[in-house]
């Protein structure tokens, strides 16, 4: 199994009585709110901490987009990635992901992921999602195409990294007359792409299609959500597309905090988790599911799930039980990877070791304990562990 | 009322038509329709009165070459030539306004007047219109009806399950014309001077949605243009003040557009 960790960048600083006046920390909390010399200090403590898991051991790293809110920092992930594209070695450069459709100019990212790859050597995953759906309110992005643009936007992507230019592009959405990628990505045909979701039905098949089976990695979510998906991708791969999905399709990404003893690893993730889910993820539906950016038919799946996730005050105790967020002491851990490995078979583990407020000191010990403790036993796991499909695949 | 599907150029166009009288074409908003809306009902006295679901709204098909108000235009002036209407009086309301409008200065051949409530369609820079998409369900009511009273428009949308996704249906839909800018097309007031016929505009006195400035705007862009104020009445007369709404329309029809 490979190993990232996956950093969000949060703005911990956030003065969390804003949810006294604001019903999000998304789209309309005043960006007044936002210290520009705690942002300062904040990027350069998180990329130090991805830093150290490459150095640790980690098998990559990875970064997110989301524009206007508290939650994550990162508007830009190319910003991120270049600033980390140096600074490391071997480790693999994860945009998870870009929102390309979300863009009038897709040609732009596709330029700077193959600048990324080239400076690399190589290490670059391309992410491709639509962006949530606050992400439709804050750049004025029309939610009801976001599909359809989202598939065009890939499929120029990849036409640009892979076809000799110049060529000319005729989609509905983008349209562009001199196609002519300089530079070229380093890796050929093109870097690996994947497909985080949140467990959108198009999104997965499109992602299971024998013309890309691109990673599916389904964000955090109780055990039995991420099931459901992940074994949709796999049922899809059998009964639409008729090929059995590789483990190295699948990934899952969650929070993990690791102590000493169970206790102590409660009690110190405690306020930082739950700030996480009850202050930055604070959005209600109508934000989160803009009009027309679900299908009928995935909206109505995703008012029962989600409501799971985002539709009430969650504790570390519900998130601990219902599988949202992995904590413990190292074997408790180790134990409860291995287990949801037994079940789903993902070979990709994107690890959230920071989150939140939780504090430089904390995440640092959090990230070196893991490495040590956890992340070896998991990196040895292989299909074999897999039990195969057992719970039943999302409709 | 009674329903016909009407197919225009291979999209499916779930129709409702009734009364007698000239005819009458009624454009939706953006909240679209589910048969409770008795200020409709109430112009089927005097008119034949002939109210289709967009395309993508209610039980209609989505129609592939209709991708905004302007498609949509378009799309409603092939209906006009197919039912081979003459003289047919267009009544729009919020995002069926704008489609009035856009309708209004492609083509007036087959309209005989225009009647524009709560209108989106035309742009006031520095006077923001409310954001329908964002609020919640509450804040929603709060903005479209200036009484109480709205609950019940809300349940006659919650008797089915049916019903519950073509509200879902509907907001989708609206999404797709008029996310972005939000309810207007910028551009729309340089060709506002050739709405050369009758052209009426009536506003609830307590609008949330588009604010008054927009129906002072448009009556002195639109030659010739009247406006009339419905009271205690916000986004939706043709559901909340019923008999204002037809009445007001009856009136100016019978005056201004003989």
């Amino acid at each position: 199994m490979k190993i990232f960790i996956f950093h969000l960048m949060p703005y911990a600083h956030l003065d969390m009585s804003y949810a006294e006046k604001y019903r999000a920390a998304w789209v309309v909390l005043p960006n007044t709110y936002f210290d520009p010399k705690k942002g300062h200090e904040l990027y350069n403590r998180y990329l130090d901490e991805l830093e150290l898991a490459a150095e640790l051991g980690f098998d990559g790293i990875s970064v997110n987009e989301h524009h206007q809110n508290a939650y994550g920092l990162m508007p830009s992930p190319v910003v991120t990635a270049s600033a980390l594209s140096r600074r490391t070695k071997s480790a693999r450069i994860a945009i998870l992901g870009n929102a390309f459709c979300l863009r009038e100019h897709p040609l732009t990212l596709a330029e700077e992921h193959a600048m990324i790859d080239c400076i690399t050597g190589g290490r670059l995953i391309t992410g491709m999602v639509r962006g949530i759906g606050a992400e439709y309110f804050s750049l004025g992005v029309n939610p009801a195409y976001s599909h359809a643009r989202f598939q065009e936007a890939h499929d120029l992507v990849v036409e640009a990294w892979t076809k000799p230019g110049p060529f000319s592009f005729e989609g509905n959405f983008y349209h562009f007359d001199y196609v002519n990628l300089w530079p070229r990505p380093y890796q050929q045909p093109h870097p690996p792409i994947w497909a985080p979701s949140t467990g959108s039905t198009e999104t997965i098949e499109w992602a299971a299609h024998p013309s890309r089976k691109y990673v599916y990695l389904q964000a955090y979510s109780p055990t039995q959500s991420v099931a459901r998906y992940l074994n949709y991708y796999r049922e899809c791969a059998q009964r639409m597309y008729g090929y059995a999905a590789s483990s190295d399709q699948i990934g899952w990404s969650t929070p993990v905090y690791v102590a000493d003893t169970d206790e102590k690893a409660r009690a110190e993730a405690k306020p930082h988790i739950e700030v996480l889910f009850n202050k930055l993820l604070r959005l209600p539906f109508e934000m989160l599911f803009p009009p027309g950016y679900l299908s009928a038919k995935s909206l109505k799946n995703m008012r029962s799930h989600k409501r799971s996730v985002s539709g009430q005050e969650h504790t570390i105790d519900t998130l601990i039980e219902q599988g949202i967020m992995v904590c413990g002491n190292p074997d408790t851990v180790r134990k409860q990877f291995m287990d949801t490995h037994r079940l789903l078979g993902y070979q990709n583990l994107l690890c959230l070791m920071q989150f939140g407020t939780l504090p430089r000191d904390l995440t640092e010990k959090n990230i070196r304990l893991f490495a040590k403790e956890v992340m070896p036993a998991l990196q040895a796991l292989t299909d074999k562990e897999y039990a195969g499909m057992q719970v039943q695949a999302a409709e | 009322m009674q329903h016909s599907e009407i197919n225009v150029r291979g999209c499916k166009l779930n129709v409702r038509r009734g009364g007698r009288g000239e005819p009458l074409l009624f454009l939706h908003g953006a909240q679209g329709l589910n048969g409770h809306e008795p200020g409709i009902e109430a112009l089927t006295a005097n008119f034949d009165v002939i109210a289709p679901d967009h395309p993508g709204f209610g039980k209609s098909d989505l129609a592939g070459a209709v991708e905004n108000i302007g498609d949509m235009a378009l799309f409603y002036l092939d209906l006009l030539d197919m039912l081979a209407l003459e003289q047919v009086h267009v009544v729009g309301q919020c995002i069926g306004g704008w489609l009035a409008l856009e309708i209004a200065i492609r083509n007036t051949a087959r309209i005989k007047s225009l009647v524009l409530v709560n209108s989106a369609g035309i742009r006031l820079k520095g006077v923001p219109r409310a954001d329908m998409f964002v609020c919640s369900e509450d804040d929603l009511l709060k903005l479209l009806f200036a009484a109480e009273g709205a609950t019940q428009w809300l349940q006659s949308w919650r008797a089915s399950p049916d019903m519950e996704d073509i509200y879902e249906r509907n907001r989708a839909a609206a999404a797709r014309y008029s996310w972005s800018p939000r309810l207007c097309n910028p551009k729309l007031d340089r060709w506002l001077h050739r709405i050369d016929v009758p052209t009426h505009i009536v506003w609830g006195d307590d609008e949330r949605v588009i604010p008054r400035a927009y129906a002072v705007a448009l009556k002195e862009r639109i030659p010739g243009a009247t406006l009339a104020t419905i009271s205690n009445c916000a986004h939706m007369p043709h559901i909340e003040q019923p008999q204002a709404f037809a009445g007001e329309i009856s009136k100016f029809i019978r005056s201004a557009a003989r």
